[in-house]
């Protein structure tokens, strides 16, 4: 068996590492830029949501609903224009 | 004007170089020197600095591809936690406050760097399906299979009793193999390794358990070895492995 480090297969492997290791330094002369402790949370959070997501295929209902509210509005803007001709 | 320094990483050896803008939004990431310490750093104005949302996605992987650059070009490295940024004053400029934590900080990094010299870090992550460990069981343990046939012979009401109990049994048995598994796999791989952590696992799908998440430093020698250890596991019914790397050594600094 041979390591991998194949992009989309190991982000996950990736960002443990960024965000929760490597060297942290412990002295004042490290800026907190409002919110950036948060990033790796945030970030996280995030991917982990969009994860979730897609696999409950809730990207897909999104989408749809989209969609539809699209075509709604579209029928909508049509009907309008013909009432009023 | 600049005000603050996003630093990557410190990598052993004197080196003064410019890596062109390979950096986090495009920037010029350079090397800032102590004694036989470089910094890579780039700079950035603090003020300006807001990463939000998918851009951070995109700061994060850029983060990890200077590091693999800068580590391929010095060969040892001591990578910083994503979003590392030094300050600065109006007393003293932030590449002078890095110049000072790398002398006060000296030994400390010299002993870092020595440690992860010509070594990587790997990932690896067995999984295993509970499903299948117990059919095994079922299958091979005496125990479970004499209660499974008394349920068999049984009438409705103490087969109902007899059934929780193989339940509870069943359960107890994949715990132990767990534990089993766990020692006879971490024995093996610590001897391939030079060193080696042991990560909290994940909840992952339902019909798999991560049964152990571990990073390993070790030489990319070695790793051809510690492969055909892994090999050897992944042929066991049931157990799935993932080996990844080789990564710069966050997990040993």
């Amino acid at each position: 068996m041979k390591p991998t480090k194949d992009r989309h297969a190991t982000l996950v492997d990736l960002l443990d590492r960024i965000l929760d290791k490597g060297v942290i330094i412990n002295a004042d002369i490290i800026i907190s830029v409002a919110g950036v402790p948060l990033i790796g949370v945030n970030l996280r959070a995030a991917l982990a949501s969009m994860e979730t997501m897609v696999k409950y295929g809730v990207m897909q209902a999104w989408d749809e609903k989209i969609r539809e509210d699209a075509n709604r509005t579209q029928l909508k803007t049509i009907k309008t224009e013909i009432l009023s001709s | 004007m600049a005000n603050g320094l996003y630093l990557y990483c410190i990598a052993d050896g004197h080196v003064e170089k410019n890596f062109d803008n390979i950096g986090i939004n495009g920037q010029e990431v350079y090397t800032i020197v102590y004694e036989d310490l470089s910094a890579i750093v780039h700079d950035l104005i603090v003020e300006q600095e807001r990463v939000e949302g998918e851009k951070l996605n995109e700061c994060a992987m850029k983060h990890a591809q200077v590091i693999d650059v800068v580590w391929e070009k010095f060969g040892t490295i001591l990578p910083l936690t994503f979003y590392t940024v030094i300050k600065g004053d109006e007393k003293i400029a932030p590449a002078q406050n890095l110049k000072n934590w790398m002398c006060d900080d000296y030994k400390n990094l010299k002993q870092k760097l020595a440690k992860v010299k010509g070594k990587a870090e790997y990932a690896i992550k067995i999984f295993w399906s509970t499903q299948k460990i117990g059919e095994l069981l079922i299958q091979n343990d005496p125990e479970i299979r004499t209660l499974h046939a008394t349920i068999e012979t049984s009438q409705k009401g103490l087969a109902y009793m007899y059934k929780q109990k193989l339940e509870n049994l069943l359960k107890k048995k994949i715990e132990a193999e767990a534990e089993r598994y766990f020692n006879d796999f971490y024995k093996r791989i610590a001897a391939c390794v030079s060193a080696i952590k042991v990560e909290a696992t994940k909840k992952v799908d339902l019909d798999k358990q991560m049964l152990m998440n571990l990073s390993c430093l070790m030489s990319k020698e070695d790793s051809a070895i510690l492969g055909k250890e892994l090999d050897l596991m992944s042929n066991i019914n049931g157990i799935f492995v993932r080996f990844t790397g080789p990564w710069a050594p966050y997990s040993f600094v």
